[in-house]
């Protein structure tokens, strides 16, 4: 009798303990593996090598920010669909990014993402239109979709459609629409944003493009900073370490010879490793050999040409902090230095008794605050609108708001307009430095920073 | 209200550096190069002249630096 019950106890035991040793399927549409695949964790392959009960525990811990994130998608996504005012056209065509785009395919769905990938593509292609030769009728025909009148009218003023073309081949991110849909997606509610790659998204976002979306890499600080996200991209949880093959930056080619011309087209991107010191004059071909190098090898980059507040011209490459911080965040050693070689790629600073510094400040405000101020107040912008974007973006900081997404690394930039005579017309043919990939002697005020914190030039 | 201020701001920064200039020209009126036959300057009269001259043509030469940064500004240099 004791045997039988014996017996039966052990199988009514073996199916539950079978059933509690099972794997738990990889399964994409649920948003714990959605959350999974945005923060990199773990992909099907490596989910099936868990155990278990780690299995059990991942998903236990992802569970209640992966509906929060779900949710705030959700939540953002809805006006992105809908037609968009002009408020929404001037934040979305300039602020959207591929990893907002990326977003939308994982936590809505594929065709979603799709459809506003196309959306963004067509407006615009449809700015930089109206900016150069106006909208016709066909044109505003395929707009109704997705403008609203109003917008589709707006667009129409050449003065309204090239500030938004600048912005947007900028990245300048214009301000958001009074909605709460103003939040970006691309960033992780609830996970640490540290661990967030957007290379871990790019399968989706590629497989998007062998469909026929079209490329979104006109966000200039996606171009600016590496061209399309998912250039790193390896197995999830893998480091860069393991992933990366080391090889050095290839060499220029000789020194080429000294040029004569009158005035100056200099910039360029100098990178210093323990290898040596390479200059480039395509920021496309920087950024490949950056990403090529071992994680903490970057000793020194000096990014050199135009700046304005918050931003930096290297040739056609636009660098933004987040695009910037994206492209070096694994790569510089600890105390390392990123010197943007702009003007104005730092806040203005405290009062001064230096006269120069002053007047480069009055005109930093004229410049990046007056003017652009008083084109929109003709343009019909509200002035509290007006006001709040341009009062937010003059004084901008650049320097700073990079060395936050770079830790450890000292990033400088400068307070006012910089004077760099190597670019002086006359002075650029004595020197021949009209093609030059660094500026040299520089008369401005230098400001650094380390994570945030105003800290001594190196 | 709005546009007011910011009106009265441009205006101000623009007058900004005028008045090193203003200063100068003041300073440089009142205090001339000594004619023939008048009695030579004392160092305060002389430092006052050298003052002026000094805002005077760095007054000027930071007009002429807003103007060439306006101008780069505006992709015209």
């Amino acid at each position: 009798m004791k045997a039988i019950k014996l017996l039966a106890a052990l199988l009514v035991l073996t199916p539950a303990a079978a059933l509690a040793a099972d794997r738990v399927k990889w399964e994409p549409d649920r948003p714990e593996f959605k959350y999974f695949t945005e923060r990199g964790s773990y992909d099907e392959k490596s989910w099936a090598e868990l155990a278990p009960a780690e299995q059990e525990k991942a998903l236990e811990d992802a569970a209640e920010p992966a509906a929060a994130r779900q949710q705030a998608v959700a939540q953002a996504y809805r006006p992105m669909a809908a037609r968009w005012d002009t408020a929404q056209l001037r934040y979305y065509s300039s602020g959207l990014k591929n990893s907002d785009i990326n977003a939308v395919y994982l936590w809505v769905g594929k065709q979603e993402g799709h459809e506003l990938a196309h959306k963004l593509f067509t407006v615009r292609e449809a700015v930089n239109k109206a900016s150069v030769s106006g909208l016709g009728t066909e044109d505003e025909a395929a707009l109704g979709q997705y403008l609203t009148p109003e917008a589709i009218k707006d667009l129409h003023s050449m003065k309204f459609a090239s500030d938004l073309a600048r912005k947007q081949a900028a990245g300048i991110k214009d301000k958001g629409p009074a909605s709460g849909s103003s939040s970006k997606l691309g960033k992780l509610g609830g996970a640490s944003p540290s661990k967030l790659s957007a290379g871990k998204l790019s399968g989706l976002y590629d497989k998007a493009d062998q469909s026929g979306s079209p490329d979104m890499g006109t966000s200039a600080a996606v171009i600016g900073a590496g061209g399309k996200p998912g250039l790193q991209s390896g197995k999830p949880n893998a480091t860069a370490a393991r992933t990366i093959k080391y090889s050095a930056p290839e060499a220029l080619q000789g020194p080429a010879p000294k040029s004569k011309a009158w005035t100056s087209d200099a910039y360029g991107i100098t990178v210093e490793t323990a290898q040596g010191t390479q200059a480039y004059r395509k920021s496309s071909e920087a950024e490949a050999a950056i990403r090529k190098l071992p994680p903490g090898s970057v000793k020194k980059i000096i990014l050199y040409g135009h700046g304005s507040p918050g931003m930096q011209t290297v040739g056609d490459a636009v660098y933004d902090a987040d695009g910037t911080a994206a492209l070096l965040k694994d790569k510089m050693a600890q105390g390392g230095v990123i010197q943007f070689a702009g003007c104005n790629t730092s806040s203005i600073g405290g009062a001064t008794l230096n006269p120069a510094v002053g007047l480069s400040m009055v005109a930093r405000r004229l410049l990046y605050f007056s003017l652009p101020y008083f084109q929109d107040r003709a343009d019909g912008i509200p002035a509290a609108q007006a006001r709040e974007q341009w009062e937010k973006g003059w004084n901008a900081d650049l320097a700073r708001d990079t060395s936050l997404g770079v830790k450890g690394a000292v990033v400088c930039g400068y307070r006012t307009f910089g004077l760099v005579p190597g670019r002086l017309p006359g002075l650029t043919k004595l020197l021949g430095t009209q093609e030059a990939t660094s500026p040299g002697v520089v008369a401005g005020k230098k400001a650094c920073y380390q994570d945030g914190k105003e800290v001594p030039a190196p | 209200m709005t546009d007011f201020n910011y009106i009265l701001e441009t205006i101000l920064l623009l007058a900004v550096p005028i008045v090193p200039v203003a200063a100068g020209v003041f300073l440089r009126g009142k205090f001339p190069p000594p004619a023939e036959g008048q009695p030579p300057r004392t160092g305060a009269q002389k430092a006052a002249r050298l003052a002026g001259n000094v805002l005077f043509w760095g007054g000027l030469a930071g007009i002429l630096f807003m103007i060439v940064v306006i101008l780069n500004f505006k992709g015209k240099i």
